[in-house]
């Protein structure tokens, strides 16, 4: 123990002159005044109003029925459909993906994109004061059938679905929702639907605090002529989870099958026949 | 609290590692002046930024089961009623885990109540939420000018300012303070506890500190159960420190083996393990009157209640947390992302001098870093383990904030004082003089003052960004409130930002009666009504489908788990469109909607 002579640190260093000496105090000053002025640059970096309000202009100008327009990052969404909310209709808002959309607004700031446009080139872009306006052209998919319009042709082995607009992992999905007993699956019939070349589905477990309260995972199964060709599994923590099979053009029974271990599964299932 | 500022500062011999004071030792009465001014100022600080800051959900319970308590209290000192199980249950306790909020111990809530009511109720001097958070705000004042007293005896006089300075202006800190919860007030009490345990592992008289450490620790345990933690880390210190004693006070006649050690740990300051085990709960039990009855069932509820406690939603890193197995570094990214980053690289500095001088041999009395290390460990240690609740986050560990600021008091002047070293050796090489052997004081004080100065001005910076909504914020090493919600921090929690929209509610409600959706805000609603910052007129709809079905304005407070909120409304309303969406630097926190006429 070293008791007689303490010397701290410091008076080791100033006995030793180096340079060295002088480089965690210009670290720390250099350090502080970034930021000094990085606190003050982050509280101002996002635009304002008056940027939404121009790229909403924008928006408008261009905007045509049918068009899907997205924000991204997704937490500044509140503040996208607060300017441009008047050209989102619940369905869009809620849709199953954005496949069928041929023309895609996206607004963004902070360099971000959306999980709804990856993959594609813009075709125009504007930047209006911070608000990137992007916008996407493609061939939409061919949707022959959408079973969340068809409910009222669905037969079941059980409880019928709902059409909800649903919390699915953190996102509104428009959906069929049913919770099977547990053990016992619930099978949703959609005889002679009309199908194209792919049948393209999303499921998943709507509600956070069901999710919460019970972990389990849920299954849906797609049985088509009686044979399954498609199945999926859902977790609490999967989201919206898509599931896809080729079929045949023409008609035929579709069967979703639902299976949960616990009650009060709130399974949530969309699904497109697309050409 | 007289007596902490009153020792002068330890001998340099005295002094733990990392750190010399080199301003000259004002007299003790002005360094107490000193402390005190720190702590009122900061103080008045928590009082002014409470002012914008909304109630809290949890804040409604604790200040209406305060004003039920301080008035059984009041009732019983002016002998309007006895001591009856009746009466305590009625007013602490009852058959559920969450009656009258004994959940939850009594102490703080209890001030709460006792402000109000002489502050609102008698005197009239402020409205019942400012008196209720006054207790909270007094006593981060304490904790500052705790931290003060200790360093200013440890280090010297740059550090202590340094160190109450960065405490006061830590923005969350500062936010926690201004609500009538426990939190703050914990980290007061935990370090109320650290102190007292200090001086009395320090203290030639063995009989002044050691009782005042089991009334410290007895307090905060009557605070929040948090305070459970805490004997880790003094159980810890004194292990080491009676192992180190009994093994450099060796005696050739002295008995070895197993049995004689763990007799000298023991038999090591017994005071203050007997203080801790007798003074502790004792204390514990005065101030809770739901313990006079049933004690050993009523501490089991408690225990049982938090331990089995439900997991909140708790958005980190852009995934919605609600279930163990948590991330092992939940703490250790939100404690980065939530401490402004000179105070943090200053820390490191510190620890890294403390270090040092460990390894050259430094020892002080009583052990204080190490102290200070296990008191921060203790604090944090167990959100590291992935099971335990990580909602509220850095509330729930904020005793780990008084070690962090002294670590970088001292490392700024630490890092000040080299510095001026080298310019001392250099200016007098350039002067063709041997460089002194001591750098002169006033440029010591300078170059600290200096660097200190710039450390603080980041954490005014910080705070000036941060409030009031400082639970949305982040630091400049995260990109502030925008960089945390680009990296999916939680947004906030509580409904505390409902009080930003209420003017807009005011505005935009039609004539007469409205129905407002009012979401996390709808415990606060009546004291909003009650304080005058909502009309009578707008009415709490109710809660969930029912409440948005009622009503014709609805707001959601954003949090990830709170978009079902969102998609309710839609469905409702028919619309996706609010009519105003409150922001914090640019990031949403609460959207309002109108039903479409």
């Amino acid at each position: 123990m070293n008791t007689g002579t303490v010397r701290d640190s410091v008076l080791g260093l100033s006995a030793r002159p180096s340079p060295i000496a002088v480089v965690p105090a210009l670290l720390l000053v250099a350090l502080s005044l970034w930021e000094v002025c990085a606190a003050h640059r982050d509280a101002a970096s996002v635009p304002g109003d008056a940027a939404w309000h121009a790229a909403a202009e924008r928006v408008r100008a261009g905007f045509r029925t049918g068009d899907l327009i997205v924000f991204a990052p997704d937490w500044i969404d509140p503040v996208g459909r607060m300017h441009l909310g008047d050209l989102i209709p619940l369905e869009v808002a809620a849709r199953m993906d954005a496949a069928r959309f041929g023309r895609i607004w996206e607004l963004a700031i902070r360099g971000a994109r959306s999980p709804d446009t990856a993959g594609l080139e813009p075709v125009a872009t504007e930047d209006r004061d911070g608000v990137v306006v992007r916008r996407y052209e493609r061939a939409p998919a061919i949707v022959v059938a959408d079973v969340v319009d068809r409910l009222a042709t669905a037969t079941t082995s059980g409880a019928r679905p709902t059409l909800e607009l649903a919390e699915v992992g953190f996102a509104p999905h428009r959906c069929l929702q049913a919770s099977p007993a547990p053990g016992t699956p619930l099978r949703i019939a959609f005889p002679q639907l009309v199908l194209g070349r792919t049948l393209v589905g999303y499921v998943g477990i709507a509600d956070v605090f069901t999710r919460r309260e019970v972990r389990s995972p849920v299954r849906l199964d797609v049985e088509l002529g009686g044979k399954i060709i498609s199945s999926t599994q859902a977790g609490v923590d999967d989201g919206w989870v898509q599931f896809a099979a080729t079929t045949a053009p023409g008609s035929a029974d579709v069967v979703f099958i639902l299976r949960a271990a616990d009650a009060n599964r709130r399974i949530c299932f969309a699904a497109e026949a697309r050409q | 609290m007289t007596e902490a500022a009153g020792p002068a500062p330890l001998a340099e011999a005295q002094r733990p590692a990392g750190g010399h004071d080199s301003s000259p030792v004002p007299r003790r009465a002005v360094r107490r002046l000193i402390g005190w001014t720190l702590a009122a100022l900061t103080a008045i600080a928590v009082m002014i930024n409470q002012r914008d800051v909304g109630i809290a959900r949890d804040e409604v319970v604790y200040v209406q089961s305060g004003a039920r308590y301080a008035r059984w209290w009041i009732g019983l000192v002016t002998f309007e009623h006895g001591i009856t199980e009746a009466s305590i249950t009625q007013t602490f306790g009852g058959p559920n885990a969450t009656d009258n909020n004994r959940e939850h111990p009594p102490l703080l809530k209890t001030l709460f109540g006792l402000s109000s009511y002489l502050l609102h109720t008698k005197l009239g001097v402020t409205d019942e939420v400012t008196a209720s958070r006054l207790p909270s705000a007094l006593l981060h004042g304490a904790a500052v000018l705790l931290v003060y007293c200790m360093v200013v005896e440890l280090w010297g006089l740059a550090q202590a300012i340094l160190a109450g300075l960065l405490l006061a202006l830590l923005p969350r800190a500062m936010f926690h303070a201004g609500l009538a919860c426990f939190d703050a007030p914990t980290m007061t009490l935990w370090l109320a506890t650290v102190y007292a345990y200090w001086q009395a592992a320090r203290a030639r008289d063995g009989r002044r500190w050691p009782w005042r450490v089991g009334v410290a620790w007895g307090l905060a345990l009557a605070t929040k159960h948090t305070a459970l933690l805490l004997p880790f880390a003094l159980g810890a210190h004194h292990l080491i420190t009676a192992w180190r004693a009994w093994r450099t006070t060796m005696d050739p006649a002295r008995p070895t083996g197993v049995l004689a050690a763990l007799r000298a740990m023991i038999g090591y300051r017994w005071r203050l393990i007997v203080s801790l085990v007798v003074l502790g709960p004792l204390t514990l039990y005065v101030v809770w009157p739901w313990l006079w009855f049933d004690p050993v069932r009523h501490v089991r509820d408690w225990l049982v209640f938090h331990a089995s406690h439900v997991h909140y939603n708790y958005e980190y890193l852009g995934h919605n947390w609600n279930a163990p197995r948590f991330p092992w570094h939940v703490a250790l990214v939100t404690t980065l992302f939530t401490v402004p980053a000179a105070t943090l690289v200053a820390a490191i500095a510190g620890a890294g001098a403390w270090l040092a001088a460990w390894r050259r041999g430094v020892r002080a009395t009583g052990a204080p870093v190490l102290l200070l290390a296990l008191s921060a460990a203790a604090s944090i240690g167990p959100f590291f383990f992935g099971t335990t609740p990580i909602f509220g986050a850095e509330k729930h560990w904020m005793p780990v904030l008084p070690t962090i600021c002294i670590a970088a008091a001292t490392g700024a002047v630490w890092a000040a004082h080299a510095a001026a070293g080298y310019a001392s050796a250099l200016i007098a090489s350039r002067r063709a003089r041997p460089a002194p052997a001591l750098t002169p004081a006033p440029r010591l004080s300078a170059a600290a003052a200096l660097v200190g100065g710039c450390v603080v001005l980041a954490s005014v910076a910080e705070l000036a960004a941060a409030e009031p909504y400082a639970l949305t914020w982040y630091s400049a090493l995260a990109g502030g409130a925008p960089g945390g919600a680009d990296l999916g921090m939680n947004r906030q929690f509580w409904g505390i930002a409902a009080r930003g929209v209420l003017p807009q509610l005011s505005a935009a409600a039609p004539a007469g009666k409205t129905y407002v959706y009012t979401h996390d805000a709808s415990p606060a609603w009546g004291l909003y009504q009650r304080l005058g910052r909502v009309p009578a007129a707008l009415i709490d709809a109710g809660w969930e489908q029912g409440g948005i079905e009622r009503s014709q304005l609805a707001f959601v407070i954003h949090e990830r788990h709170f978009n079902r909120h969102d998609y309710l409304i839609w469905k409702s309303y028919g619309t996706v469109q609010p009519i105003y969406v409150l922001r914090t630097a640019g990031v949403p926190i609460v959207s309002v909607y109108r039903r479409p006429r």
